[in-house]
């Protein structure tokens, strides 16, 4: 666990994953406080836990656990899209003291990146190159499910593109007609009142 | 937490475990960096490893960030203001915490979706060299070289889904800008010509009674 951040004590911080359907994600956090009076992060908080919320694209929340301070959670996705990962400690003392933070290490693994060491060390060759070849096609199956979501949000940015393009053409259209209509009833209405007023 | 549950394996099977642990790592994330809001983040690196830093703004404003990469003396390895995308190799020249971190500082009410993939060192070598006595098998080599190759198939595509969350993202701020934009400019024509009609004719209204007798 090697990436961390600060964040303060109450604060919520939430990372977002981009993700086809079906992917199986699993994130590894370890969290620590810092203490005032040894100027150092903690080792182990006791009492010390976090909330991980999963909210899916469509808001619905996939996963809402209370973990101590460390730990390892999991989904998988049902739906291709943004999903929000946070995260926000149950410490329910009043950051009163300024500087008061929390240090979260983080490892988030997406899809493919699951390699079983242990069955790895079989001594028989044949053994190990099955699991390779196990991985690989896991990667390749990761690969396809990316390209199929790809190909679902290329059509909705040709269809954000093909939207504009026509509203465009159509707004230059009507713009002209007013333009038009309204030039015309500009000058009928004046000529009326000038005729009106004896003035022509 | 990698090292669990492998007591079957014998000393040298422990140790190359152990190597292949430390070896490498890969940090990717996507996270939301509000507006005048400064984010950080940090690894610790062993000397001698080489780093890679990438990082691209997905969503927001001119889809730019400032970056900055600061070994474990407070040195400067890398710094950007307003950059849309970069990457940065470098190799750790001595042991300790490195930080990076990405502002927002410069922009006032926008607020930015940034990626970044920090990848520490190279990656663990497919079939650990325990009995490196013979050369790989065929089928090892070709399990080798297909690896390598769909590492580059997922990394071109992260790419090529960045890149496209982020013209997406531009044609949508399109969009809208477009459909307001025609709405108001339709209502601003109709006021305006109207009310020009309207007051040129209260202009002649007013001097009615002191023009009555030019006309004839």
């Amino acid at each position: 666990l090697a990436l961390y951040f600060h964040i303060g004590e109450r604060e919520e911080k939430c990372i977002i994953e981009d993700i086809p359907s079906d992917t199986l994600v699993v994130g590894n956090y370890k969290v620590q406080r810092w203490d005032i009076h040894k100027h150092d992060f903690l080792e182990s908080a006791p009492g010390l836990g976090m909330f991980v919320t999963v909210t899916s694209p469509s808001g619905e929340v996939l996963l809402s656990k209370l973990y101590g301070p460390q730990g390892t959670f999991s989904f998988t996705s049902y739906l291709s899209g943004e999903h929000i990962i946070c995260f926000q400690s149950n410490s329910t003392r009043f950051a009163v003291t300024a500087g008061s933070k929390l240090r979260i290490h983080l490892d988030i693994r997406v899809g493919e990146h699951f390699l079983d060491e242990s069955a790895i060390q079989a001594k028989d060759k044949v053994n190990e190159v099955n699991v390779r070849l196990e991985h690989l096609i896991e990667q390749i199956h990761h690969v396809t499910r990316e390209q199929d979501y790809e190909r679902e949000r290329e059509e909705k940015f040709r269809k954000t593109s093909e939207e504009t393009n026509s509203n465009i053409l159509w707004w230059a259209i009507v713009q002209t007609l007013i333009l038009i209509s309204i030039g015309i009833w500009q000058i009928k209405s004046l000529r009326d009142f000038f005729i009106s007023k004896k003035l022509v | 937490m990698l090292l669990r549950g492998y007591g079957t394996a014998g000393p040298w099977g422990w140790l190359t475990l152990l190597l292949v642990a430390c070896v490498a790592w890969a940090s990717e994330i996507t996270f939301e960096l509000p507006d005048n809001a400064k984010q950080c983040f940090y690894e610790e690196i062993v000397q001698g490893k080489k780093c890679t830093l990438e990082f691209q703004v997905i969503t927001g404003g001119h889809y730019d960030v400032d970056c900055r990469l600061e070994g474990p003396d407070g040195s400067v390895l890398y710094k950007e203001m307003k950059k849309q995308y970069d990457s940065f190799t470098f190799t750790a020249s001595r042991n300790g915490t490195y930080k990076f971190c990405f502002s927002n500082e410069f922009s006032t009410f926008t607020h930015k979706t940034v990626y970044f993939d920090f990848q520490v060192g190279e990656d663990p070598p497919l079939f650990p060299g325990e009995n490196r006595a013979t050369a790989l098998t065929q089928m090892e080599s070709a399990c080798v070289s297909i690896h390598e190759a769909l590492k580059s198939v997922i990394d071109y595509q992260t790419h090529f889904r960045l890149r496209e969350a982020q013209g997406r993202s531009r044609a949508e701020d399109l969009n809208t800008r477009v459909a307001y934009w025609s709405i108001g400019e339709a209502i601003i024509l109709l006021v305006v010509s109207i009310g020009q009609v309207f007051l040129l004719k209260s202009f002649f209204s007013d001097k009615r009674t002191t023009t009555t007798r030019v006309a004839s």
